[in-house]
């Protein structure tokens, strides 16, 4: 057993990069669909499989544009040097932004383009430093990385590829959910040179549109080069206006790399809010400047935490990519580890049941933990919090108080001549003042809380509160809250939960909802048709959200967890296809449309999870 | 303010107590009323090292002897001196490098730094009794593993029979050692432990035709495989889907057959990861699955003038063809296919180790793609056969008895120094239904991998007939389940809690596997996949535990631990919180 042979240095183990390159096929266009054909050493010019994909069929923008699109048979390439930016807007701060947008647009394009790899471009392989330099701490990316080129240039067909933005009425960079989405994007080629021009309201369409020219360029691993429409033209906006995914963060702690991967994917897939769910009854991980005793005595380690830098930074990239950080501090209930130090403090018992026994009897998983409603103090603490994060990601006309799954046998232990369905809602209605407070003194427009028992009341006012729904989807509670006027958001567990399916993490109780969500569960729910909604309530749904709680999820398997099925909300939301088929049935289009996007994202670094056997990405349709 | 000085401030600061029931507690969160051990431990990972019979130790060891003192010594990895006393220099090298990767694993368990400025020695020798590195169902691979502590240093002795006991030692040793918060590696200072497994047969079945996984990932595999004690990577190397193994002698498999010169296992690759796999303790069964699921990698036989080979391959609508998409399932009457597959054979018993035999596959023979095939009808019935199914049955038993002469003379001319012949297996099919099995697949020739679930006949029935047999519970230990059609997911505790069948005699049950089937699954959710539910049949299949999940629940969460230090993306299964306090999320 000779050590040298321990670790073979095999040619193709070196080869690191997550899309291998497939040479001994080439594919033909048939009746939309891309045959492959063997090409062992024919002498025919081989047709690499994206490029086939890229001009067979429909079109393969993910989510679907909904308004308009057209595309040219006719191709070009060109490398990622040649591509330029020119901004139009009369807006300082958009151009500023945009400017970011597009180098992080050009960073990905590298990527695309194998050329932030070190070693022969025909031959890539992995850096240890250049796979981190993506995720850099500085949100500038190195200029060394525009400047060097990696690998041998090659020359494309296209001499420069000019891509002007034009945001021409909004200069408006804080989100809402009035923020105009739509973008116009067209390409159009002049001789040697490619003009790609986007067109939007806001920087927010713009964005979008960056994302859509992504996705009409692509690696062509026959000549090394980025390949593109000669001329396209595409119309677009969405049809929900909060297209989210939540991230449980207290259950495992997330470093703040794997957040922003995770913002990358939702970027591509034009989703727009990521809803942070910071703490939680097990851990609280955010350092607050006002307390920092929460996260001294509620997180897992001193390394398992958020500063306030972490979060603007999470914040800041994340606006790069057009997405909201919407930060939830859970309260009353889910609050118990990082909230037991008040007596200490001379502040009195801050939260109650901390990790009292057995769990079973105050609260809905281990360990338990509720905020004292009757504790000054513990508002005078949500108030600080509440303004550090404001200040971090808002301005903002979102914000999640919460309010998820509260126990009242945890609090009839102390208050028990009190109507504790009032204390609950006077504990909603004193966060929402005092959220008020930290916001300057004006109330955010859309102020969430989870359904619950409280929400089937009228206590919380529909003009101030929106509730995320995530009981079941046939449940009587999603027809009452629309009647009772709230604006809805939709995160049903039997659809788009991505924990689901794993089993029970304990021996006891209810602790799983079963079976996994597949990403066909996730892209064919529909509730607002299925519940044959007027246009008066249609119009209160603003969107959806899928849930990543994490009980049995951390940083080691994120991002398939995640991917690809949150990009099939994406397009369940963005674009809302309407289709014949049978409830259960995905139309055999969107197999293809889904599985190149999945290649994008791991293209990107994104471990997406593989959708079916390989043969099957392969020989789009064979399998269904 | 004070709050830097606060007791509870910070986990680094805390003590840690073993209670009466084996539960790790930091002070400041003790349970009134329960007894603590007197020993103070610095860190969760401390106490755990000895807080119950088996510690941290995974898989539980099953001698009569097993003592864990609750005292530590505090040493530097680098200071660990090794002795070496084997009856041969294979033995002998196989052992140094056995110790080699034993302080490798000690580096990943360093929290801060490792580097002490004097620190204790620490002299390991192992002895093993046999010089041989045969690795198969007889061999011993049991361990005698004593630590003890003087005031110079501290003393573990290792008596194997064999390297692989010896190696499965310093893997227990490896449980016994975790990083200080502060400085160095603690070990307990006092063990005596015995252990041997219950099973000779402890494998994970790897998919990698459905979807190619690079090497990486396969050694990564490995790794998590030796960290648990498994002993056997059955290689489900090829499928109707790709043909990605190089085969010298027909190198038009690969060519044909692989999704891309990229995603190909070369000769050179299978021989490195017998060879690192072996260090593991771990053989590599290679799977060459025939009839049924060869499809791509066969096409060229038109061309070549040897006729179809395969048939029914990527046939539309597949439906009508095999169970799953695409279709291919070699042609019995072709001999030249026999010529072919035989080729195979030979190249897979030379990328092995000598004593290894071979997974014949066999499983999910469609017979419709037969009965559709003119070519194949027509054969039948030119040799007298009609198109029941019993003919068809008999057409396919035939095919792997004629796969098994070739195996054999294959063997007899490339290892004569083996005497026995091989026995090989083969799925659990139609054709081991046990109204017809002996007519069929003889005992003494063919062992059976049964993928029933777990409260089917057939095992009982088979080990009736004297049949031996690896077990592959379809219901439990199926890992790609929970995530297409109507399957379930299956937690650890579920994997943990699937019995072995008990047969007429010790080792006619040779053991289980858990298959990781490759449909759903690539490199990005592999690791997330097998592990750690893998660990918990390990334990299942090395110690065949009495006890519950709900006892073993906390030795499995060091365990995951130890994987994610040894770089295994190993799947959360259970809130951090959870882990931390233990006994509280029950």
């Amino acid at each position: 057993y000779n050590e040298a042979l321990e670790r073979p240095h095999s040619h193709h183990d070196a080869s690191g990069f997550p899309i291998p390159v497939e040479k001994s096929w080439t594919y033909k266009c048939e009746n939309d669909r891309c045959m492959r054909v063997g090409h062992h050493g024919k002498s025919a010019k081989r047709v690499s499989f994206i490029s086939c994909s890229m001009t067979c069929g429909d079109v393969n923008i993910w989510p679907h544009p909904t308004q308009k699109f057209l595309l040219s048979s006719q191709t070009h390439s060109f490398s990622v040097e040649d591509v330029q930016l020119h901004v139009d807007t009369a807006h300082r701060e958009v151009r500023k932004q945009l400017q970011l947008a597009f180098d992080w647009f050009l960073k990905d394009l590298r990527l695309i383009q194998r050329l932030d790899y070190v070693g022969s471009s025909s031959e890539p392989t992995v850096s240890e430093s250049s796979s981190k330099s993506r995720h850099h701490a500085d949100l500038e990316p190195a200029a060394t990385l525009f400047g060097a080129t990696f690998g041998v240039k090659k020359a494309g067909d296209l001499t420069s590829v000019q891509v002007k933005i034009s945001v021409l009425k909004s200069g408006d960079l804080n989100f809402s959910l009035d923020n105009d989405e739509t973008y116009q994007l067209s390409t159009q080629t002049e001789g040697h040179r490619l003009q790609v021009e986007i067109i939007a309201n806001s920087y927010f369409g713009a964005r979008h549109g960056l994302s859509t020219l992504q996705q009409l360029i692509w690696f062509d691993d026959e000549d090394h080069l980025l390949h593109t429409y000669a001329n396209s033209k595409v119309k677009d906006a969405p049809k929900f206006r909060y297209r989210g995914l939540m991230l449980d963060t207290s259950r495992h702690f997330f470093s703040v790399e794997s957040i922003k991967r995770t913002i990358v994917g939702m970027g591509l897939a034009k989703m727009n809010r990521f809803h942070w769910h910071l703490t939680d009854a097990q851990s609280f991980p955010y350092i607050s400047r006002y307390y920092p005793e929460l996260a001294v005595h509620g997180a897992y380690s001193e390394s398992e935490t958020y500063s306030e830098q972490d979060v603007r930074e999470v914040a800041e990239f994340a606006k790069i990519y057009g997405v909201q950080v919407i930060p939830e501090i859970d309260a009353p209930a889910h609050a118990g580890n990082g909230w037991d130090w008040g007596p200490k403090r001379g502040m009195g018992e801050l939260a109650m049941c901390i990790n009292q026994q057995p769990w079973s009897f105050y609260c809905g998983e281990p360990p338990c933990g509720q905020l004292n409603p009757k504790n000054n103090y513990t508002y005078l603490i949500l108030q600080r919090i509440y303004e550090e994060l404001l200040q971090h990601t808002g301005p903002t006309d979102f914000f999640h108080l919460g309010g998820d799954e509260v126990n009242l046998d945890c609090w009839a232990q102390y208050f028990n001549d009190t109507d504790l369905r009032g204390l609950w809602c006077d504990f909603m209605l004193q966060a929402m003042a005092r959220l008020k407070l930290a916001n300057n003194g004006v109330a955010p427009k859309h102020v969430a809380v989870w359904s619950s028992a409280l929400t089937n009341t009228k206590c919380l006012p529909n003009s101030q509160f929106t509730v995320q729904v995530w009981g079941g989807s046939t449940w009587q509670e999603n027809y009452d809250l629309l009647d009772n006027g709230y604006n809805v958001i939709f995160s049903h567990v039997d659809a788009w939960y991505l924990d689901c399916g794993f089993g029970s993490w304990r021996a006891t109780g209810d602790a799983a909802c079963a079976p996994y969500r597949t990403w066909q569960n996730v892209y064919k729910h529909r509730p607002w048709e299925r519940m044959r909604l007027d246009k008066k309530r249609k119009k209160q749904v603003l969107g959806g959200e899928v849930c990543m709680w994490t009980e049995q999820v951390d940083e080691n398997q994120l991002d398939n967890r995640l991917w690809p099925r949150t990009a099939a909300l994406a397009e369940r939301l963005w674009t809302d296809p309407s289709d014949d088929h049978d409830m259960d049935i995905v139309p055999p289009d969107v197999f293809r449309r889904i599985s190149l996007f999945r290649n994008r994202l791991v293209e990107l670094g994104i471990r997406a999870e593989a959708l079916f056997p390989k043969y099957c990405a392969q020989n789009p349709g064979e399998c269904i | 303010d004070d709050v830097g000085s606060d007791a509870d401030a910070g986990s680094a600061s805390r003590k840690w107590l073993c209670s009466r029931t084996d539960i790790c507690t930091a002070e400041g969160e003790m349970v009134a009323g329960l007894q603590y051990a007197p020993e103070i431990f610095e860190s969760q990972r401390d106490c755990r090292l000895s807080c119950g019979k088996y510690g941290a130790i995974w898989p539980m060891p099953t001698g009569k002897e097993c003592t864990i003192s609750h005292r530590r010594v505090r040493f530097d990895p680098w200071k660990v001196r090794f002795h070496v006393v084997a009856p041969g220099e294979a033995a002998t090298q196989f052992l140094r490098e056995t110790n080699r990767l034993f302080v490798s694993n000690l580096l990943k368990e360093c929290i801060r730094n490792c580097t002490l400025e004097t620190s204790k020695q620490i002299l390991v020798r192992s002895t093993v009794a046999n010089e041989s590195l045969v690795l198969d169902w007889p061999t011993d691979e049991s361990y005698a593993l004593v630590v003890r502590t003087t005031e110079t240093a501290t003393f573990v002795d290792i008596q194997a029979t064999t390297v692989y006991g010896a190696r499965h030692a310093f893997e227990t040793l490896s449980n016994l050692v975790t990083g200080s918060l502060s400085n160095g590696l603690l070990m307990v200072t006092t063990a005596n432990i015995t252990d041997r497994p219950a099973f000779s047969h402890r494998g994970v079945l790897l998919d990698t035709a459905r979807n190619f996984v690079p090497l990486k990932f396969i050694r990564s595999t490995l790794d998590a495989m030796a960290a648990s004690k498994l002993n056997v990577l059955h290689w489900h190397v090829v499928d109707t889907h790709s043909f990605p193994l190089e085969i010298t002698r027909v190198p038009e498999m690969q060519r044909y057959g692989a999704y891309s010169s990229s995603q190909t296992y070369s000769r050179q690759d299978a021989l490195n990861l017998v060879k690192y796999a072996r260090l593991r303790g771990i053989r590599i069964l290679i799977e060459i699955d025939g009839p049924s699921h060869a499809g791509n990698g066969w096409q060229w036989g038109p061309a070549a003038g040897l006729g179809n080979m395969s048939v029914c391959l990527n046939q539309s609508p597949w439906r009508r063809f095999c169970v799953q998409p695409p279709c291919g399932q070699l042609n019995p009457l072709n001999d030249h296919m026999y010529a072919v597959l035989k080729e195979i054979f030979e190249d897979v018993a030379e990328v092995g180790a000598p004593e290894e035999t071979l997974h014949m596959g066999g499983d999910e023979v469609f017979l419709p793609c037969w009965n559709n095939t003119d070519e194949i009808r027509d054969g039948m019935r030119a040799r007298g056969y009609d198109l029941s199914e019993q003919s068809f049955l008999r057409l396919w038993s035939q095919f792997h008895q004629r796969n098994l002469n070739a195996w054999d003379e294959i063997n007899e001319r490339m290892y004569p120094g083996i005497k026995e012949p091989k026995s090989v297996i083969i799925w659990s099919s139609h054709l081991t239904n046990p109204r017809y099995i002996e007519t069929y697949l003889p005992k003494e020739r063919f062992i059976i991998q049964t993928w029933v679930e777990s409260q089917d006949a057939l095992n009982r029935e088979l080990l009736q007939r004297g049949y031996r047999l690896i077990v592959s519970t379809k219901n439990a230990w199926y890992l790609d389940h929970g995530f297409w059609g109507s399957t379930s997911y299956y937690n650890w505790r579920t994997v943990y809690s699937s019995g072995m069948p008990v047969g007429r005699s010790k080792d006619q049950v040779l053991g289980g596997e858990v298959c990781m089937w490759s449909e759903y699954v690539d490199q990005n959710s592999l690791e997330s996949r097998i592990w750690p539910r893998a660990g918990a049949a390990a334990e299942r299949m090395w110690s065949n535990p009495k006890s519950s999940a709900l006892l073993a629940q906390r030795r499995f969460y060091r365990y995951r631990e130890r994987l994610l230090a040894r770089g295994i993306h190993a799947d959360a299964v259970i809130p951090h919180w959870c882990v931390l306090h233990e006994g509280q999320c029950l």
